[in-house]
């Protein structure tokens, strides 16, 4: 058995954000804090210009930097392999922010504690999907063994972009099927 | 949720209660104080338990966004504590859950919002006869009483009809005057001055049917079904963008599409969400030079055509389905010169319309132009879809007209794989008859006893000047709209606004603010201080969808949803504060004007809801035959309590309402599909169109009689090159020499995601997902010296907006992309919008069939000197009261 993530079908996603809005919504977030968030990028020069999107969250690393870092034991793996957080221990010194590659660690100012992606295990353990995976419109994210992943959608899946940090780091359970504009070296993210 | 208030107040909540307060309630109830802060306990909460407490209500979903979805509502003691989508059944491409967007998922932020409304209020300045008129807009607002409120209305109407009649009383109910209950009302007090609007549709509202080029009703024209989009090998998309203007399952179909192998070319200003999804070439037109394109288009497949070698044109369809191609099929009477070939070709005007010509207006090359015609050939399966964007424009009436046209001489019409015309919004690739079909409240239509009603081109100046010119009433699916024009003496003295965004959607919002600020009174119904509510006087709260008994949305209805389904939804909450439903106020008010309400209203909201239950009809298995949807008892009837009989249908009340959604199971080879024009194509004359010669028009007599006498613009019975007010020839100063003008940069509106039209757009989840900049070429920016992130000054003839600047390569180089909708913010001291509201720019010029030319504005750009704008997400709520 793989380790437990998330596919992301890059060629399918139009960046509507309803995958970030049904986070919020599951984890009732105040402004300011997101746990899945979407970044459009663009490629190329008028007229010949392409672009693309990424709807990102935790990736559950299996050399997860903000577990290692972590003082408290507040990030940890739980049992499924995924990596959880236990407000209880945290004590909001945010070197986890500081470790993640990726900046998905959030500080919840209110609380004073870090606060992100829990891949919805209590959904999960109910046998449900995460609220993003269930929410897209376009069926671009799905979460589960990587290895089954990788069966169903393909063995070109990366987890690697020009856009991303180096896998290396902290070897992240993520698979996505890439537009081939976003393997090109030469991007500008694009506010929209 | 009054008795939730309590609750918190007596602090006498149990922790979970306390979590669920701060789910909805504190930015609901405006608890600031403990809002915040405790946000984030639920985090701690675990959404299963919340799950097994509290229940799942199917909610609504009502906007006018392009999609009908389901919705649903965790609903825990009262208190929403999270949404979810469709999961009545497991998802495919040929039966897709109706999933929700970004939108509908944000709805309990939106009901319960600190900004909702929550009392009637009075504008401080305001009195009898319009007091200081010229606060509006500033003056502050004071909270009165229901029976204060119904009572100045009233007062006022009557003093108005007895000095001015019932035409100086302008009554606005969004996309037509005739359909809110305050209609009614209005009717039966002797009637009311209609405004109307050819809203989205643009040229596409009334011109096709006069030419043949409408077969199932203005939202679902002339596109075969889902399922067939799958057969073909090339999909032409002018003008469209369904992932960004057409949410539930269109981009979902499209992509259906390319992944059976389909080629899209996307021909638009913009290299959209949706060509980058399906990986569309590009073919970057100007805004409002479509018609120049699709005539070079023609040009090179005239003249490019051979029968045996190269066969482009399909003569057989031609020969056998339209008028007016080429001299041998003008119609009778008619000079057989005046022909689209010869107009094309240039034969008696000396000027053929060539690639070379149309690329110096539409700014595609003409060798582009060619390769693109040549994609058009009759031996391909070609769809060519075309959104209705760039109808939006003036002078476009003859642009559906030119669509269909080259459609025709291609022959992509009537079969499968081949399809020509409109598909947008909720219908948008899906055409064909709804499966489903609404039912009906069974309240008495009650008419109009006045027949003035002025086109949103132009009654801001009406209003403000006292004339108008009369081309009939309805609204724009009502024939007796496009009369022939007559100008009219009108003193409007009352604006009404019943429901809708008028001020904020329609052209020239400056001079309707002026307009606002000369009448007696304005009257505005809404749920937050939208636009029409903060120049109004006298605001009245009213309810949203959730807060109602329940109702139906999609089958048949306008702003309606896919063909395959109908939506039901329940009470997810008791009325908020003091917010009542339109309906209340049109009984209430019309008790106040001496009316009897009987007549409008006979029975209660209830049976109304059980009326349109009962009369919902859907399709049988043999794909044709009707029936009742619903199955109800006599139990059901009697836990509503109302009158109706029980009936056998499909589903029964209980699990209808539960799964918030009747869904007709689609599968390969079932009898549902749909290919527009089929019966005709095969055979024209046992199935004529509904024209005049029974055929599709390419020269239509109807067409430009009718426009030419309604009065607004000239048309020819052909599609021609009509230069196009404030298009990209009005750019130049001079064209011959190539001068720019004053205002060098053309405009468009794309529709936005972060809201839908207006609706949404102070959701601050929303502001926080889409930031709404104005999109540049990074070319124009910096020959303007805008870097990324500037705040720009956007200047056109008619206002000024501020946004910060977005740089991209996905718009073409001379056009400026504003995102549509967003809520106006002037400064009153500069008069400078900083809401960046896409109407402030635009003027009050209608045109042809009374179009709004939204997507054609010209501009010039600078960066601000003032301090530079902060995001919408950090500016404050507009709490009032
Ligand atoms: S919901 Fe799906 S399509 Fe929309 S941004 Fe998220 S991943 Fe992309
Ligand atoms: S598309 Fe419309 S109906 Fe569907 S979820 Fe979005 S806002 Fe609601």
């Amino acid at each position: 058995m793989g380790a437990l993530g998330f596919y992301f079908d890059m060629q399918a996603c139009i960046g509507c954000r309803t995958c970030q809005i049904a986070c919020k919504d599951k984890n009732n977030l105040p402004i300011g804090v997101l746990f899945r968030e979407i970044k459009k990028f663009e490629t190329g020069v008028f007229p010949k210009s392409n672009s693309y999107n990424i709807s990102y969250s935790c990736n559950h690393c299996e050399e997860a930097k903000c577990v290692k870092g972590c003082p408290t034991g507040a990030m940890h793996y739980g049992a499924d392999g995924t990596v959880q957080h236990d407000p209880d221990l945290c004590i909001g010194c945010q070197y986890c922010i500081m470790n993640c590659p990726y900046s998905v660690p959030q500080l919840l100012p209110e609380r004073n504690i870090i606060g992100k992606c829990d891949s919805c295990i209590d959904l999960r353990n109910a046998g449900q999907n995460p609220a993003c995976v269930d929410a897209c419109l376009m069926r671009c994210l799905h979460f589960g063994d990587l290895d089954e992943l990788r069966k169903e959608y393909g063995e070109e899946l990366v987890n690697a972009l020009p856009i991303l940090p180096s896998p290396d780091i902290t070897k992240p359970s993520l698979l996505i099927s890439p537009k081939t504009c976003a393997l090109e070296s030469s991007f500008t993210e694009l506010e929209v | 949720m009054g008795n939730f208030i309590n609750k918190i107040m007596s602090k006498t909540v149990t922790r979970r209660n306390f979590i669920a307060a701060s789910a909805a309630g504190t930015t609901a109830l405006g608890l600031a104080g403990c809002g915040s802060n405790s946000l984030n306990l639920l985090n701690d909460a675990k959404i299963v338990d919340l799950e097994k407490e509290g229940e799942w209500i199917a909610a609504a979903c009502w906007h006018n966004c392009g999609g009908r979805c389901v919705n649903k509502a965790l609903v825990v003691d009262g208190v929403v504590v999270r949404q979810k989508t469709d999961d009545n059944h497991e998802d495919s491409p040929d039966y897709p859950q109706q999933r929700g967007c970004l939108r509908g998922r944000s709805q309990r932020q939106q009901v319960f919002g600190a900004d909702r409304l929550k009392y009637p209020m009075k504008r401080k300045h305001w009195e009898p006869g319009g007091g200081n008129k010229e606060l509006r807009g500033k003056d502050e607002w004071e909270r009165i009483s229901w029976d204060e409120a119904l009572d100045y209305i009233a007062n006022e109407l009557k003093r108005v009809k007895n000095e001015y009649g019932n035409r100086s009383i302008l009554h606005i109910g969004g996309w037509s005057s005739r359909i809110t209950d305050i209609s009614s009302t209005l009717g039966l007090f002797g009637g009311y001055c209609e405004y109307w609007n050819t809203n989205s549709f643009g040229s596409w509202a009334m011109a096709p049917k006069l030419y043949g080029f409408m077969q199932q009703g203005i939202w679902d024209q002339t596109v075969n079904d889902r399922f067939d989009l799958r057969n073909c090998d090339t999909i032409i998309m002018l003008s469209m963008n369904p992932a960004w203007s057409a949410m539930g399952s269109a981009s979902w179909h499209y992509l259906q599409a390319k992944k059976a192998g389909a080629k899209f070319i996307g021909i638009d200003p913009f290299y959209n969400e949706s060509f980058s999804l399906l990986e569309a070439e590009w073919i970057p037109v100007r805004p409002s030079t479509d018609v120049a394109l699709l005539l070079a288009i023609a040009y090179v497949l005239i003249t490019k055509d051979e029968p045996v070698l190269n066969p482009l044109i399909d003569w057989d369809f031609l020969h056998r389905c339209t008028v007016g191609f080429d001299a041998e099929h003008m119609p009778e009477g008619v000079d057989p010169n005046g022909n689209f070939k010869d107009y094309v070709l240039g034969t008696f005007d000396g000027f053929p319309k060539t690639p070379e010509w149309a690329s110096e207006i539409c700014g595609v090359s003409s060798l582009q132009i060619e390769k693109l015609a040549l994609e058009f050939g009759k031996n391909r399966k070609v769809a060519f879809l075309c959104g209705m964007a760039s109808a939006r424009s003036k002078n476009s009436d003859n642009l559906p007209q030119l669509i269909m046209t080259i459609g025709a001489m291609t022959g992509h019409m009537g079969k499968s794989g081949h399809m020509t015309g409109s598909t947008m919004h909720a219908t948008s690739g899906n055409g064909g008859p709804a499966l489903v079909c609404a039912g009906s409240n069974g309240l008495p239509a009650i008419p109009n006893p006045v027949d003035d009603s002025i086109n949103a081109g132009e009654v801001w100046n009406a209003v403000l000047e006292g004339k108008y010119n009369f081309t009939g009433s309805g609204d724009f699916t009502s024939e007796d709209q496009y009369k022939a024009g007559e100008i009219r003496d009108i003193d409007i003295n009352v604006i009404y606004h019943s429901g809708g965004a008028t001020l904020q959607t329609s052209d020239g919002m400056a001079k309707g603010i002026e307009a606002h600020r000369k009448v007696d009174l304005v009257v505005s119904h809404s749920q937050f201080l939208t636009t029409n509510s903060k120049y109004a006087d006298i605001v009245l709260p009213v309810i949203t969808e959730w807060e109602k008994f329940g109702g139906f949305d999609g089958g048949t209805l306008v702003h309606s949803s896919n063909r395959e389904i109908i939506i039901t939804y329940s009470q997810i909450t008791e009325p908020l504060y003091e917010a009542k439903s339109d309906q209340w106020i049109a009984v209430e008010l019309a008790k106040k004007l001496g009316l009897d309400p009987k007549k409008a209203f006979p029975f209660d909201e209830k049976q109304q809801y059980f009326n349109e239950l009962a009369s919902i009809t859907v399709i049988d298995e043999d794909g044709k035959t009707y029936g009742p949807l619903v199955t109800i008892s006599q139990d059901d009837i009697k836990e509503l309590g109302v009158t109706g009989q029980p009936q056998n249908g499909k589903i029964t009340y209980k699990e209808f309402k539960e799964n918030g959604v009747y869904q007709v199971k689609r599968y390969q080879g079932d009898n549902y599909g749909y290919i527009a024009y089929e019966d005709f194509v095969k055979d024209p004359q046992q199935n004529p169109l509904d024209t005049e010669s029974g055929k599709l028009e390419i020269y239509s007599r109807n067409l430009a009689d009718t426009i030419n006498a309604m009065g607004f613009s000239k048309i020819e019975p052909i599609p021609t090159y009509i230069k196009v007010i404030d298009g990209y020839e009005d750019t130049y100063k001079d064209w011959a020499t190539k001068e720019k003008g004053e205002f060098p940069y053309q405009l468009i509106n794309p529709h936005y995601l972060r809201r839908s039209h207006s609706v949404f757009d102070n959701v601050k989840w929303l502001q926080e997902a889409w930031a709404n900049p104005v999109f540049l070429n990074p070319k124009d920016a910096k020959e303007n010296g805008i870097a990324k992130g500037d705040t720009v000054l956007i200047t056109s003839q008619y206002g000024k907006i501020l946004r910060n600047a977005s740089l991209t390569e996905l718009l073409r180089p001379g056009v400026i992309a504003l995102p549509h909708g967003s809520w106006a913010d002037v400064d009153e001291k500069t008069g400078i919008d900083h809401g960046g509201a896409d109407n402030i720019l635009s003027g009050q010029t209608p045109t042809g069939q009374g179009v709004s030319g939204f997507n054609t504005v010209i501009v010039r750009i600078e960066k601000y000197n003032g301090a530079r704008l902060i995001s919408d997400v950090e500016k404050p709520s507009k709490i009032v009261l």
